[in-house]
């Protein structure tokens, strides 16, 4: 994880946690903005869907607000954060399984009817092949994720994306630090099959490792 | 060397987190065993490609929590729906009531009637339909002879109502015809004086206008060149005025620059003769 501002001040929440503990609503809105980039972004890799994400998002935080009074040690904060998203990820995916209706951004393409997608990337000194080739590239990454199962897919977001230790990913999805590992293994090695199968490598995609 | 990592060792150093002893048995493990390094490398390649998905910029909608004890009423699974049967009833009898709907079932027949029941006059005139038998035939001619005397009498005061309108519509075109010619003829008798006269009275107005006309245009140019000429004299007289002024002015600098060129050439020519003299006057003494 990069050192940005955002990143410290997370890193360093614990009084706000003390104070959203009491009960100060102040404190809850501002560990709800600290956080709510991540936790979108984690239902986001994890999904692929922006509505799901904002609703995985929105009720991990009400839940948040709710419970976190029963929280006992504010070190383990983000652990238990990431434990609500992702129970309610796995929620959502049960939901999904039974659900025969097809998503609205599925049927109407609403990203290709606006912009092309590499307009809202950050990266504006590169130039624009270059540009598209990573936005591509990404495009394809994150379908790979998807196409992991639900075990492993939490894992490499987690550690790969989250930042989060190996230690507070077994804290996580209480499992054994060892399972994470192997799982994070398996998921990597998954990746690269997937990837594999779709003919992507460097040659292909024409990016520069 | 017995120390042989297993993936789990292998995932912790890729990501940093494998401790201080444990790291360099690996280290040197992997520096013996170059088809884990290859794979290491394979798995730092996997991690650089992902590193390229970024997160998505998003806004942090509110996050509104209530305290959840008022609504858990609501929130029974059925009571909602029950409620709201319950409320379209009620809204469904009241209607009824309002509008004085009833509804009855007698005689196996369901009635459903809003306001007063006349179930009188159906019953009369039942009564009457149940008395009245008659043949089929019977009232085929019945049929046949009503439309007979409709179509006779339809007939008749057609007749009649065509030979009134004719009458009418002769008579007023007679009449109008008369009336139009006559109006006809003192109109082309009255317009030929009465247009005459009209082109005369036009005539003179025109001629009045043309004149008054020509008149007002002749003053007003008049005093329009009167005025010009005034203001060209004016002018005209500034000018000379300023000319004047200006040979004047010039007139006293180039006297005052004589003058200035007089003193100048004076006092040159005395310098001068000073000067000579003087010399004179040392060659003199030598």
């Amino acid at each position: 994880m990069v050192d940005t501002l955002l990143n410290i001040a997370m890193m360093h929440s614990d009084t706000l946690v003390t104070r959203a503990k009491e009960g100060d609503q102040n404190a809850q809105g501002k560990l709800i903005q600290l956080w709510y980039k991540r936790i979108y972004n984690f239902g986001y890799k994890f999904f692929l869907d922006h509505d799901l994400a904002m609703e995985v998002s929105q009720k991990t935080f009400i839940s948040m607000c709710k419970n976190l009074a029963g929280l006992q040690d504010n070190a383990r904060f983000k652990s238990w954060l990431y434990k609500i998203a992702v129970n309610y990820c796995r929620e959502e995916v049960r939901k999904k399984k039974g659900d025969r209706s097809l998503s609205f951004d599925v049927v109407w393409n609403r990203d290709a009817e606006e912009s092309p997608k590499w307009e809202s990337t950050g990266q504006r000194y590169d130039n624009p092949e270059s540009q598209l080739h990573r936005r591509e590239l990404a495009d394809i990454l994150q379908q790979a994720l998807g196409e992991l199962n639900v075990e492993q897919r939490e894992v490499v977001i987690m550690k790969e994306y989250e930042g989060l230790k190996f230690r507070e990913i077994a804290e996580v999805l209480n499992i054994s630090e060892n399972t994470v590992k192997s799982r994070m293994y398996y998921g990597l090695d998954g990746l690269r099959k997937i990837l594999d199968r779709k003919n992507i490598n460097k040659d292909t995609i024409g990016y520069e490792l | 060397m017995s120390y042989k990592p297993n993936e789990n060792d292998l995932m912790a150093y890729l990501y940093g987190e494998l401790e201080s002893p444990e790291r360099e048995a690996f280290e040197n493990y992997l520096f013996e065993h170059p088809e884990v390094r290859l794979e290491l490398e394979r798995l730092q390649k996997m991690r650089t490609m992902l590193s390229e998905v970024k997160d998505k910029e998003v806004i942090a909608p509110p996050i509104f929590v209530d305290e959840g004890k008022a609504r858990v009423m609501w929130d029974a699974p059925y009571l909602k729906t029950i409620v709201s049967i319950a409320a379209s009833l009620l809204l469904v009898i009241l209607m009824g009531r309002l509008a004085g709907m009833k509804i009855q079932y007698e005689a196996s027949a369901l009635k459903i009637s809003f306001g007063e029941t006349q179930t009188e006059a159906n019953g009369g005139v039942q009564a009457q339909v149940a008395g009245a038998s008659l043949s089929a035939e019977e009232v085929q001619s019945m049929i046949n002879a009503s439309l007979l005397e409709n179509n006779v009498a339809m007939q008749s005061s057609w007749k009649e109502t065509q030979e009134k309108l004719d009458a009418s519509i002769n008579k007023s075109l007679a009449q109008n015809s008369s009336k139009i010619d006559k109006l006809v003829r003192d109109a082309s008798i009255a317009s030929q004086d009465q247009i005459r006269e009209f082109v005369a009275g036009i005539q003179t107005e025109n001629l009045q206008l043309v004149k008054s006309y020509f008149k007002m245009s002749s003053d007003e140019q008049k005093q329009y060149i009167e005025s010009l000429l005034v203001d060209f004299s004016k002018y005209l007289q500034q000018q000379r005025n300023d000319d004047l002024q200006l040979v004047q002015t010039r007139l006293n600098s180039l006297e005052k620059n004589t003058d200035v060129f007089k003193q100048e050439t004076e006092q040159i020519l005395s310098s001068i003769i000073t000067t000579v003299g003087n010399k004179n006057s040392i060659g003199m003494t030598n």
